[in-house]
């Protein structure tokens, strides 16, 4: 059976100037799954992600969202068809309370799942709070929060667990695996926290300097000799 | 089942606005209005006050985009001034009768805010005050050149009506009348404003002020909100440029001047332009310190330009910002 594809890039190519940040990459996550995007600084993960959800110009390629063409969407509308992606650093609206960002961001979803969403991120006691006066973790909860909003049907996440205690890293590693099971959702996930994405992808993509060095299941991964030189060491 | 970081009850909303306080205070405002207007004995004064309250308004305009847009506006005075000179110029040529050019002065400056703000907006910071900033002095230096059309500096008299909507039109122009519909017309844009800012509307342009970016990431378009904003604020500004003209019967290239959008401006950060009613209180300060100060020197802007200096390094929030914080601080056990 031919398996479905939940977002597709083919030969991806992104310059910054004399630099290229991504080199003809091609990259298919199928739907329900959870791809890691693992490499060192600079390999073009996150431009990676910029491109696939809209943020990136000057690119070249292809990116296919359930088989449609989906280069020339603007990335609101990319977001309406049901694309979400969170951010390396925290993007969230300081000056407005938890509650009212959530409810903005659910008046432009089909699904307005704020009470579900504040509920399985822990938000529901922060919810009259200005987003600035709360820490920094949950700041980061919030930034995932706004992505959630609306049951997206595939999910970019940028270093979700970035400036999180391990504890907490492994906590909403756990979490988003339990709600992609859930909800069929697909994930590409980048992540520097290799305990977090050996855990829960089902297979992951190594970049490095802006092509793709390897690709497998975790256990594959940990095979690969150049991945380990290169990137992983001998801790995973 | 594992939740991402533990559950917990659904929330409590916020309470709704207060909007039948609010309607409730906007009466008596005006009842306030009527008060001062009918025991206030000097002329004088009530000149002043009118002037003052009419200036409101169009700070009000201004501290409006600031407020929800987040940038500052140096061309104002353009909508003001389109506003005076859309029925100036249609009393002057006779083109329409009196309460159709007053119509047209509100409806004109917002278009053309509602078009310029859908190519504008995307500007950021400093380039988008010096687009506005430019456009207002394309506005006077066209009001200047063009004499045949609009009588050049020395500006003309508006001959209006004898009355206006069935109202006679001397009371547009006696201060104690014209005070109490300036102020009865600042009171309820006021409230209007406070009800979009507390609306659904009002608070997704609050959102993208914080984080355009975001917004866009959450399924907005950006544009259009940020260009109501702007059609919202300078239909505000179009108000204040037609109870000028009625109450002064006057033009002049100074209605546009860059000036005009620069007093605004210092009476919006003066009162403190993220509340709604801050730029009001910041035009009846400004017209009362101006008036103190050029009794006492002809260097009164000197003056103005130091209570300026000092509101922003002391109280970067206004006056107005510091008496609510002030005001809470009280409030709170």
């Amino acid at each position: 059976m031919t398996e479905i594809l939940a977002i597709e890039g083919t030969d991806l190519t992104r310059p910054f100037g004399g630099f290229i940040a991504l080199k003809g990459v091609d990259i298919a996550v199928p739907r329900g799954e959870i791809r890691g995007l693992i490499g060192p600084n600079g390999a073009g993960k996150s431009t990676l992600i910029d491109v696939l959800s809209g943020r990136a110009s000057h690119w070249s390629g292809t990116v296919r969202m359930f088989g449609a063409d989906i280069g020339a969407m603007t990335a609101q509308r990319r977001r309406r068809a049901g694309l979400a992606r969170s951010f390396q650093r925290t993007n969230i609206f300081p000056d407005l309370t938890v509650i009212d960002q959530l409810e903005i961001a659910a008046r432009a979803a089909e699904t307005p799942n704020v009470d579900e969403i504040m509920a399985e991120l822990n938000l529901t006691a922060l919810a009259l709070r200005r987003a600035a006066d709360i820490s920094y973790g949950d700041q980061r909860r919030l930034d995932l929060a706004l992505a959630l909003i609306g049951r997206p049907k595939i999910l970019l996440l940028d270093e979700p667990a970035a400036g999180l205690s391990i504890r907490e890293s492994l906590d909403l590693a756990h979490g988003l695996k339990d709600l992609v099971a859930r909800w069929g959702v697909t994930v590409l996930l980048v992540e520097h926290d290799m305990e977090v994405v050996f855990s829960i992808c089902d297979r992951i993509t190594v970049l490095h300097l802006g092509a793709i060095l390897a690709e497998g299941t975790p256990d594959e991964i940990r095979r690969i000799p150049e991945v380990v030189t290169a990137y992983l060491g001998t801790s995973v | 089942m594992t939740d991402i970081a533990g559950r917990q009850p659904a929330v409590t909303r916020s309470a709704p606005p207060r909007h039948a306080l609010a309607f409730g205070g906007a009466i008596a405002a005006i009842g306030a209005g009527a008060i001062v207007a009918a025991t206030v004995p000097s002329n004088l004064m009530m000149t002043l006050l009118t002037q003052a309250v009419i200036s409101a308004i169009l700070a009000t305009g201004v501290g409006f985009l600031i407020r929800q847009n987040g940038v500052v506006s140096f061309g104002h005075a353009a909508f003001y001034g389109i506003a005076c000179y859309a029925i100036a110029l249609a009393m002057r040529h006779g083109a329409v009768q009196a309460e159709l050019a007053i119509v047209l002065a509100l409806v004109l400056p917002p278009a053309l805010a509602f078009l310029l703000g859908l190519v504008i907006v995307r500007i950021p910071g400093v380039a988008f005050s010096m687009l506005t900033l430019a456009v207002g002095q394309a506005c006077y230096e066209f009001a200047m050149k063009a004499r045949q059309v609009t009588g050049g500096e020395d500006g003309f008299s508006v001959s209006l009506p004898p009355s206006l909507f069935g109202i006679p039109t001397a009371l547009f122009q006696d201060p104690r009348s014209m005070f109490l519909v300036s102020w009865s017309a600042l009171v309820l844009i006021m409230l209007a404003l406070a009800v979009t800012a507390a609306s659904p509307f009002g608070r997704l342009t609050v959102a993208i002020r914080e984080n355009e970016e975001r917004a866009r990431f959450i399924g907005y378009r950006t544009t259009l909100p940020r260009a109501l904003v702007l059609t919202l604020s300078a239909f505000v500004t179009a108000i204040a440029g037609v109870l000028f003209t009625l109450y002064n019967a006057f033009v002049s290239p100074d209605v546009l001047h860059w000036s005009q959008s620069g007093s605004a401006l210092i009476m919006a950060i003066i009162g403190g332009p993220r509340l709604i009613w801050g730029p009001a209180l910041g035009a009846i300060i400004f017209f009362f310190a101006k008036d103190l100060a050029g009794d006492a020197t002809e260097h009164w802007q000197g003056i103005i330009g130091v209570i300026l200096i000092v509101v922003m390094f002391m109280l970067p929030v206004g006056i107005g910002g510091a008496l609510t914080r002030l005001w809470q601080r009280r409030r709170t056990p």
